[in-house]
C-alpha cells in the first residue's frame, strides 16, 4: 500500500494565514499603541494647564509681593531719612547762635523725631525679629527679608517648572506615538499589499510588513521606557 | 452540519448585520470619547479663566490695600507730629499744630478712609491692620471670591480620566470589528471561531463602555 502525498496549498492560498496573524498582531499593536498616544495626550494637557495655572500664581504673587517690598522699603527709607533729621536739626539747634534758630532747629528735630518713632512701628525691618536690627546701632536684615519675600514665588515657579518640563515630556511622547501609528500605518499597507499578491512576492511583502511592524513596535517600547 | 453553517449565506447575512451594528456603536463610542475630550478642555479652559479672574481681583485688592495704607500711614505720621507739637512748650508749635489738626488732619483722614476711621482697623501701636483690611477688600467682591478654578480643574481631571478608559473602550470595539471582518472574509472551520472572538470582544466593549459610562457618571452627580 502505497500513501497519497499530501497536496501542496494552492499558490493563492499560501501563506494567507500569515498574513492574517500578522495583520491581526499590527491590529492589536495598532490599538494598544492609540491607547498609549490618548493616555499622553491626557497627561500633556493636564500637564500644560498646571503649567499656565501656575504661571498666573506666579504672577499674581510676584506682583503682590512688588507692592509689599515698595511699601516696606519707602516705609524704611522714610525711617531712616527722619532719624537722620532729627539728628541733624538737633546739630544744627546746638551750633545754632540765635535764639530763634535754636528754636526753630529745635521744633524741626521733635517734628522729625515724631516721624520716625510712628514710622518705626509701620516697618517691618524694626518691628518683626526676623528682620529687626539685633544691635542699637545695627542694620536691618535685608537679606533674610528678601529671601522671605520671594519664598512663596519660588516655591510656585518651581511647580510651574515641573509642569511645564511634563508638559513637554508628555508632549513629546504622544507626538512620538503619532509617530508609531504613521509607520504602523504603512505595515498595515504591506500587509494589505501581500494578501492581494500571489507566490513568492505574498511573502516579500508580508516580511516587509513584518520588518517593519517590529521596527514600529520596537520604537513604542522605546517610548514607552524612556 | 457545521460546514454547511458555515457556506450559509444567512450566516453571511448575520455577520454583516453585526459588523453594521458594531460599526455603529464604535462611531458612537469614538463620539463620545471625543465629547468627553472636549468636555475635559471646556473645564480646563473655564479653571484658567476663572485663575486669571481671581487672580486679577486679588491683584487690584493687594494694590488697593497698599495705596490706602501708604494714605494711612501719611496721616499717622502727620497726626504724632501734631501731638508731639501739641506737648511741647513752644507756642509756634502748639499753634501749628492747633491749625495741622483743624485743616490737614481731617483732610488727610478722609483720604485714608477707612483705614483712619473705623476702629475695628486700629491697633494698639498705631498702626493699622491690613489683613483684615485685605480680607475686607476681598469680601467685597463675594462673586470674585467665590471662583474655584481648583473645582474646574477637578472636573477636567474627570473627564480626562473617563476619556482614558471610554478609549481603551473604542479600542475593543475596534478589535472587535477586526475579527467580525475576518469571519465575514474567511469561509473555513473557523469562521464561527472567529465569529464568537468578534462578538464576545463586542459584547466585553459594551459592558466596558456601559460601565465607565455609570461610574463617571454617578461621580459627576449626573452630569453627562
Amino acid at each position: 500500500m502505497t500513501e497519497t502525498p499530501t497536496p501542496a496549498p494552492e499558490p493563492t492560498e499560501r501563506y494567507k494565514t500569515l498574513i492574517v496573524v500578522l495583520t491581526l498582531i499590527t491590529t492589536i499593536i495598532t490599538a494598544i499603541v492609540a491607547t498609549l498616544q490618548a493616555d499622553a495626550n491626557i497627561r500633556a494637557n493636564t500637564a500644560n494647564r498646571d503649567s499656565q495655572y501656575y504661571a498666573i500664581l506666579v504672577s499674581a504673587e510676584m506682583h503682590r509681593s512688588g507692592l509689599q517690598s515698595t511699601y516696606d522699603l519707602n516705609t524704611m527709607a522714610k525711617v531712616l531719612v527722619e532719624k537722620q533729621t532729627a539728628l541733624m536739626m538737633e546739630f544744627t539747634a546746638l551750633q545754632s547762635e540765635d535764639k530763634q534758630g535754636t528754636a526753630l532747629s529745635n521744633l524741626s528735630a521733635l517734628a522729625a523725631q515724631a516721624r520716625a518713632d510712628i514710622l518705626t512701628n509701620f516697618s517691618v525691618f524694626f518691628t518683626d525679629p526676623r528682620y529687626a536690627p539685633k544691635t542699637t546701632d545695627g542694620l536691618p536684615d535685608g537679606e533674610a527679608y528678601l529671601a522671605d519675600l520671594s519664598a512663596k514665588a519660588n516655591e510656585i515657579l518651581e511647580k510651574q517648572n515641573a509642569a511645564a518640563d511634563d508638559y513637554h515630556k508628555w508632549s513629546s511622547k504622544a507626538d512620538s506615538y503619532v509617530g508609531v501609528l504613521t509607520v504602523i500605518a504603512v505595515a498595515f499597507f504591506l500587509l494589505g499589499l501581500a494578501q492581494a499578491l500571489t507566490g513568492r512576492m505574498r511573502l516579500v511583502f508580508a516580511i516587509f510588513g513584518g520588518v517593519i511592524l517590529l521596527a514600529s513596535s520596537a520604537w513604542a517600547v522605546l517610548i514607552l521606557v524612556v | 452540519m457545521l460546514k454547511r453553517l458555515n457556506e450559509s449565506p444567512r450566516l453571511d447575512i448575520f455577520i454583516a448585520i453585526i459588523i453594521a451594528i458594531v460599526s455603529a456603536t464604535t462611531a458612537f463610542a469614538a463620539w463620545r470619547a471625543s465629547m468627553v475630550s472636549s468636555a475635559a478642555g471646556d473645564a480646563i479652559r473655564q479653571g484658567l479663566i476663572d485663575a486669571v479672574k481671581k487672580q486679577a481681583a486679588t491683584s487690584e485688592d493687594w494694590r488697593k490695600l497698599y495705596e490706602e495704607a501708604g494714605h494711612a500711614q501719611t496721616y499717622a505720621v502727620t497726626l504724632a507730629q501734631v501731638e508731639a507739637f501739641e506737648n511741647s512748650e513752644d507756642k509756634t508749635a502748639q499753634a501749628q499744630a492747633s491749625n495741622m489738626r483743624q485743616y490737614l488732619l481731617p483732610s488727610l483722614q478722609l483720604v485714608a478712609d477707612p483705614l483712619t476711621t473705623d476702629e475695628k482697623y486700629f491697633k494698639s501701636d498705631g498702626t493699622y491692620d491690613l489683613d483684615l483690611r485685605f480680607a475686607d477688600l476681598e469680601a467685597d467682591a463675594p462673586d470674585l471670591a467665590a471662583l474655584d478654578p481648583q473645582a474646574s480643574f477637578k472636573l477636567s481631571d474627570q473627564y480626562s480620566s473617563e476619556q482614558r478608559w471610554l478609549t481603551v473602550g473604542v479600542v475593543l470595539l475596534a478589535i472587535s470589528l477586526f475579527w467580525l471582518a475576518l469571519s465575514q472574509l474567511s469561509m473555513k472551520r473557523s469562521r464561527l471561531v472567529t465569529l464568537a472572538i468578534g462578538v464576545g470582544i463586542y459584547l466585553f466593549g459594551l459592558i466596558w463602555f456601559g460601565l465607565v459610562e455609570l461610574i463617571f457618571f454617578s461621580m459627576r452627580g449626573g452630569a453627562l
